[in-house]
């Protein structure tokens, strides 16, 4: 699904350039949930910001669904992130004045799905993360946990080839933490890729796969026993 | 691109922003507002002017007599022109199809004097065709016909302020009238709408008036209408050759200008709208300068709208919004705030004219209005403004980095 071949990024500050990634080799398959661990500075958003086309890489090659990502223009990239990723944020990104129901439903609003159809497939997607009742509060009315759940419909809204979540947990308190993680997994056990950036080590073993950056290298990469979250919830 | 998704997304950011979409709302319609005022101005200047042309026909020709400036043909300067019937025919066949109505006119003061009431008056002997000319109105009787020519009749035409002075409430149809010792008969009554002043006159048939003034065949002076198909040039034009012509038969001076005046309307119409052309030109002139500062209003308002919605925007790209659906968002708000306060402004211009427009009657200045032509290119000034409005935000808003927006906080 994803693969990453001598991946190059650096950022200049200033009068120095400072080298965030520095030649990773990374690639994963279709179904797999990777959790991409490292301390600050370890380079794990930049990498995740390559992926999700958000950012450009300095040099190396990557392909989404056998897909060379390179040269993007701004529309082209927009119509790629469109059709192949979804994205949940640390600190939600939902937009404050529309309800959740048009939250979910913005993705498809931009694939130009038509009104009737947007509402229902969106609203479709808020029961199946338990929040249908809640389809027309807006945001400010939703608790922490609720507001990601819904950013999570509206990632998965677009029907993605993979879901990046950058610290979908990171806002969160540990019950809810497990609470998204659960549906996480849930998703991925229908079979959808995920990737989580984390730097909390127990989310991370309940994903499939860790992969550890350090300096801007894969330290380990290790398949793991996965820590179901519904235990926890 | 008029869906309704994007008319909630433009509601959103108005109503979460409405005292600042009001202030600039505001500045918009102000702006529009003079512009129409302007313009309805330029109208009532135009109307009032054009009325007081008015009083003749819009393609009256005069010719009025006076003195030679220069010696010519065996005539020495300061020479008295004086026109006589002759020249009436000699205009008439030189000129077939070029005029359409022509009359001589002979002017004599006149003692007038009705039963116990009296008063001195002008009458103007004419001929029927006359009427056109001067655009007189008949209010009772009739005008002048050929018969009262033919037959030197001892006929008049009264002004309607002769009637009030003369005849008081009588109905002076049918009565009879002493000018100095000439008994004429009153067979009509007229007013004159561009000259109140007219309305003193007294009209009779040419041919009674120089059979009773010394049986002459002089006449004052000229009146007549160019062909109404004519065209500025053309008829400007018509009158130089006259002028020209005239000069020949008349042994003048072909540069002598001061012989005899020719007064010819189509110049001063053509003045007119010469200057009501630029007034207008420099009023939307001036509308758009104070647009231009309500266009700058919009435009601030919609960099800091941007600035707010930095990560709105960013959140919309990583979801798939396109650069363009950006780009179109911004534009049509700013299209829409424009052209609704902007509407506001003319819809209260409108109802302002339309309110003191039947108060205002000066002279020169009559029946403001709003026309189409106003309405239009105010509609088109505004959408222009919109998207010059949005166009900087809107480039700005494209060019926001989804990376730099969604870094968290």
């Amino acid at each position: 699904m994803i693969e990453i071949k001598n991946l190059h990024k650096s950022y200049k500050m200033g009068s120095n350039s400072l080298h965030v990634l520095k030649g990773i080799d990374f690639s994963v398959k279709e179904g797999e949930l990777v959790a991409i661990m490292g301390s600050s500075g370890s380079g794990k958003s930049t990498l995740l910001n390559i992926l999700g086309m958000l950012d450009e890489a300095d040099s190396g090659t990557y392909n989404l669904d056998n897909v060379p990502i390179k040269n993007l223009n701004e529309t082209k990239a927009a119509n790629y992130r469109n059709k192949f990723l979804g994205f949940v944020f640390q600190s939600f990104n939902l937009i404050n004045y529309k309800s959740a129901l048009e939250n979910v439903a913005l993705p498809l609003y931009y694939q130009k799905v038509n009104r009737k159809k947007r509402l229902q497939k969106s609203l479709d997607y808020l029961e199946q993360v338990g929040l249908k009742e809640w389809a027309n509060h807006l945001p400010n009315e939703l608790s922490g946990g609720q507001k990601q759940r819904v950013a999570i419909a509206r990632a998965m809204a677009a029907e993605p080839k993979v879901l990046l979540a950058d610290e979908p947990t990171g806002a969160l308190d540990s019950k809810t933490s497990y609470e998204v993680m659960d549906l996480i997994q849930q998703i991925n056990d229908k079979g959808n890729t995920i990737l989580i950036v984390t730097h909390e080590p127990d989310i991370a073993q309940m994903c499939k796969r860790i992969v550890h950056l350090r300096d801007g290298v894969i330290e380990k990469d290790e398949m793991v026993e996965q820590v179901r979250a519904s235990q926890y919830v | 691109m008029f869906n309704r998704d994007l008319w909630s997304e433009i509601w959103h950011s108005i109503k979460n922003n409405k005292l600042r979409t009001f202030l600039t709302g505001f500045s918009v319609a102000w702006g529009i507002f003079i512009l129409v005022l302007l313009l309805a101005s330029v109208k009532g200047l135009e109307n009032g002017v054009t009325r007081q042309l008015n009083d003749d026909a819009s393609n009256a020709i005069f010719i009025y007599p006076n003195e030679t400036s220069k010696p010519y043909g065996g005539f020495e300067a300061g020479r008295r022109i004086v026109f006589k019937n002759e020249d009436i025919e000699f205009i008439k066949n030189s000129f077939p199809g070029y005029y359409e109505y022509i009359s001589p006119r002979f002017r004599r003061s006149v003692n007038a004097k009705y039963k116990k009431e009296t008063g001195s008056y002008t009458v103007v002997a004419v001929k029927p065709s006359y009427r056109i000319v001067e655009r007189t109105v008949i209010n009772m009787g009739r005008y002048l016909n050929d018969n009262d020519i033919e037959n030197k009749a001892k006929v008049a035409v009264i002004g309607r302020k002769v009637v009030e002075e003369l005849f008081k409430k009588e109905d002076p149809i049918g009565k009879y009238v002493t000018f100095n010792s000439f008994v004429f008969k009153v067979i009509g009554v007229f007013s004159d709408e561009g000259n109140e002043r007219e309305e003193s006159n007294i009209y009779a048939p040419i041919t009674t008036m120089q059979l009773l003034y010394g049986n002459t065949d002089e006449i004052n002076d000229i009146a007549m209408t160019y062909n109404p198909d004519f065209n500025l040039a053309k008829a400007i034009s018509f009158s130089d050759n006259i002028e020209s012509n005239l000069k020949r038969k008349l042994s003048i001076d072909p540069d002598d200008q001061s012989a005899f005046f020719m007064n010819n309307s189509a110049e001063a119409f053509s003045d007119i709208s010469n200057f009501t052309n630029v007034l207008r030109v420099m009023s939307i002139f001036i509308g758009f300068m104070i647009l231009i500062a309500g266009i700058v209003g919009i435009g601030n308002i919609l960099v800091f709208i941007i600035k707010e919605r930095t990560k709105e925007i960013g959140v919309r790209k990583a979801l798939g919004a396109r650069p363009f659906e950006v780009v179109k968002l911004v534009l049509l708000e700013s299209v829409f705030i424009t052209s609704l306060s902007g509407l506001g402004g003319l819809i209260f211009a409108m109802g302002l004219v339309g309110l003191i427009s039947p108060l205002v009657d000066a002279p020169a200045f009559s029946n403001p209005s709003v026309d189409t032509i106003t309405v239009v290119t105010a509609t088109v000034i505004l959408i222009i403004s919109g998207v010059l409005a949005g166009l900087i935000p809107a480039l700005q808003a494209a060019r926001v980095k989804p990376i730099v927006a969604l870094r968290a906080d």
